[in-house]
């Protein structure tokens, strides 16, 4: 199936919409051209507008728009297109045509009365909040739902927090399907680092080869070349996690998925740090947009919740073990 | 919480799979014996390793993807990827020919003759032929190509001068991949030539050297007026090293495809034995984000041989991608190997069970690990492999 499309041209095409998208003047016009290319409804059924692909076609769209800091709540629209469809197919028909701006308040659970972490919800007009029965709910920012900037590092797409005090979330999605959607939202992270962390390494090896101190590009001095080829193994180690846990493989799926989105979450931010370091002096000032790669690369992370991610893992590694050689040890235990 | 995904078991191999017959085999014939996650009063001995090995070809695998007609079982890549995971997921001892599986019958099918195929490759799989490995040099370890080990033309072939160092196994083996020059050193690349020389020539000298963990593998050796016949030389002078290299490139990306599951079952290993002792558990939990993030490089590094492994079955050059693998297993393994002995150097006296097993085990991988950035191309090789052929970083302005 989809045997016809290639992932790769998908991205070729966000390229070129989010490079348009950096000169539109506001969300709603971003919105508009990225809906116009397909790109918001990727992921959702036919239904409602989609092209009703799986996650490897959305995947090199995120990543395009890592790498050219697209400032629209991408990663939420994707997810909310494909996981409302079924309940909700009217407003994820007009968020995959970007007629409704929506995203996901990813942190906080409405119970405790304020969420957080909701990429660029100033402008949303519904943002999917998460209920303490481990289900989400819709909430509209206006009357009884008060919006204010939630305070994490992307400048990009900053997030906002909501004081729900008035307001009662539409329960949409139980907790199995914010269970695959937020397995949804991990991998599309990951290639949403994967874009950024690319980007970074590629503005920090070209400056590096026009930048001439004592006489020589940065580039000729080995320090240096190692520094670049311990990025390049970075970005290539999540290009190949990310190609294998798209490929489905035998041997178990979410263990991919959840590597490749865990080991992003810690290397992505490294890169950019790593580039900064390269740029000198420039690398730590506005006049680079490296700065913007590290916010939306950390933001995601929190975003993601990875740290709690890998205690979970590490939970699940102390719990049991499959391998046959040690389960007798383990049981023993 | 959110219900973990990770949680999933990896599927059992579907009945008469490969994997399924390979799993089903070890089971039977990895006796504890031969387990690397035991200690021993005394070792394995090395025709109990030759005689396992043995049967492991002949149970159909090693040799997988080698042409039939010379003893290998004519199989794909996937067949390989397969069944070394397997191998991976048990304790099972590290080839000790690994050099014939691995560099010497791939580098002889590449660029040998069909009575040198006929006659190595069939010897290397029924374990009569060991080989070593011939490059190094006191004066050419990473710099390869500085290497004086001379072959002059004479009367009865080749006459060979010189000394190799940190060849392994040269002390076990038959037959050694040997390179030499037929110049000198100033030709750097040119004038390389390959043989496979029979170590029981005269003029050939081995003296063992004893490792960091111990064991007395490596080995010097010396060639004196070694003459070695035409028919043991590997392609022409220039044309053997060339191919070589091209075989080498892929080797680096493919050998010990095991490795990435053989990482993980040493992790299950020493979780799984610090589980049966109170102890020993609290003594491994505060290190639980660090061995979560150490089970997470396992799954990436399966993601750059995988991917790699994919694309060369498309037929595609993988070039200098192979430094990726090589260089991230050996970091990654060397920061697990020090977390598990600084996990069982906490063990209070008196442990008993699996324990004893488990520290050995882990003080035998921290030592032996530290070997695994400098050999087969140091960590900063691969880092300079990386800048210069896939990052093409320019050196002047």
């Amino acid at each position: 199936m989809h045997d016809e499309l290639d992932p790769k041209e998908f991205e070729d095409t966000a390229r070129a919409v989010i490079e348009t998208c950096a000169n539109a003047g506001d969300t709603a016009t971003r919105g508009r051209l990225l809906a116009e290319a397909g790109l918001l409804g990727v992921m959702a059924p036919e239904a409602v507008g989609g092209m009703d692909l799986p996650i490897r076609f959305g995947v090199p769209i995120v990543s395009a728009a890592g790498a050219g800091l697209l400032a629209f709540p991408l990663i939420e629209s994707i997810l909310l297109a494909r996981h409302l469809a079924l309940v909700d197919p009217d407003l994820a028909g007009a968020i995959a045509a970007g007629q409704t701006i929506a995203t996901i308040a990813w942190t906080g659970d409405a119970g405790a009365g304020t969420v957080g972490g909701a990429p660029m919800g100033a402008g949303a007009a519904q943002v999917l909040v998460f209920l303490a029965d481990g289900g989400a709910g819709l909430v509209q920012p206006g009357a009884g739902v008060a919006v204010r900037p939630g305070g994490a590092l992307d400048i990009d797409a900053p997030d906002c927090a909501l004081d729900l005090s008035g307001a009662n979330p539409r329960p949409v999605l139980d907790a199995r399907a914010v269970a695959a959607l937020r397995a949804d939202a991990a991998i599309l992270r990951a290639g949403f680092i994967m874009g950024s962390a690319a980007q970074c390494l590629t503005l920090a090896a070209g400056y590096a080869q026009e930048r001439v101190q004592f006489g020589k590009p940065l580039s000729a001095y080995q320090v240096l070349r190692h520094r670049l080829s311990r990025d390049a193994l970075a970005v290539e180690t999540l290009r190949a996690g990310l190609t294998r846990a798209l490929s489905e493989p035998a041997e178990g799926v979410a263990m991919a998925r959840e590597a490749v989105w865990l080991s992003a979450a810690r290397i992505g931010p490294e890169v950019a740090e790593s580039a900064i370091q390269i740029f000198g002096g420039m690398g730590f000032t506005w006049e680079v947009p490296l700065h913007r790669h590290l916010r939306q690369m950390h933001t995601q992370a929190a975003n993601g919740a990875a740290m709690a991610g890998l205690d979970a893992l590490a939970a699940d590694l102390f719990a049991a073990t499959d391998n046959e050689w040690y389960g007798d040890l383990a049981n023993a235990g | 919480m959110n219900p973990h995904p990770a949680r999933q078991a990896s599927p059992v191999p579907a009945a008469g799979s490969p994997a399924a017959r390979t799993r089903a085999w070890l089971a039977d014939n990895l006796t504890d014996r031969l387990r690397t996650d035991r200690a021993h009063d005394t070792p394995a001995t090395l025709s109990e390793l030759i005689g396992f090995e043995k049967a492991l070809h002949e149970a159909g695998f090693a040799g997988i993807t080698w042409p039939k007609a010379y003893g290998g079982h004519g199989l794909g890549l996937r067949e390989h990827l397969e069944i070394n995971r397997e191998i991976g997921r048990a304790p099972v001892p590290n080839s000790v020919n690994s050099i014939g599986k691995e560099l010497a019958g791939p580098i002889i099918l590449a660029v040998g003759n069909d009575r040198q195929k006929e006659s190595f490759l069939p010897a290397i799989l029924t374990m009569k032929h060991i080989w070593c490995q011939g490059f190094s040099e006191p004066g050419a370890g990473s710099d390869l190509a500085a290497l004086r080990t001379r072959a002059q033309r004479s009367q009865d072939g080749w006459r060979i001068n010189g000394q190799k160092i940190w060849t392994s196994g040269a002390s076990k083996s038959q037959r050694c991949l040997l390179l030499a020059r037929t110049g000198t050193a100033d030709e750097r690349h040119k004038g390389l030539v390959l043989f496979a020389v029979p170590m029981d020539l005269p003029g050939i000298d081995v003296r063992e050297i004893t490792s960091i963990d111990g064991q007395r593998s490596f080995c010097e050796v010396f060639f004196n007026d070694v003459i070695v016949s035409d028919a043991d030389m590997l392609g022409a002078p220039d044309e053997g090293w060339a191919a070589a290299t091209r075989v080498l490139s892929i080797e680096r990306a493919t050998n010990r495809m095991y490795r990435s599951w053989r990482f993980q079952s040493e992790l299950e290993h020493l979780i799984a034995a610090c589980r049966t002792d109170a102890r020993a558990r609290s003594i491994m939990q505060p290190y639980a984000r660090q061995l979560a993030q150490v089970r997470i490089e396992v799954e990436i590094l399966k993601g750059l041989v995988e991917t790699l492994v994919e694309r060369l079955i498309a037929g595609e050059e993988i070039g200098p991608n192979g430094s990726f693998p090589k260089l991230y297993w050996s970091e990654a393994h060397q920061r697990f190997a020090r977390i598990g002995l600084e996990i069982v150097a906490q063990f209070p006296p008196g442990v008993d069970g699996p324990l004893p097993d488990l520290r050995a085990r882990m003080q035998d991988i921290y030592l032996s690990s530290r070997a695994e950035t400098i050999y087969a191309g140091t960590t900063e090789i691969q880092l300079d492999i990386i800048a210069k052929r896939i990052l093409n970083l320019k050196r002047a302005a």
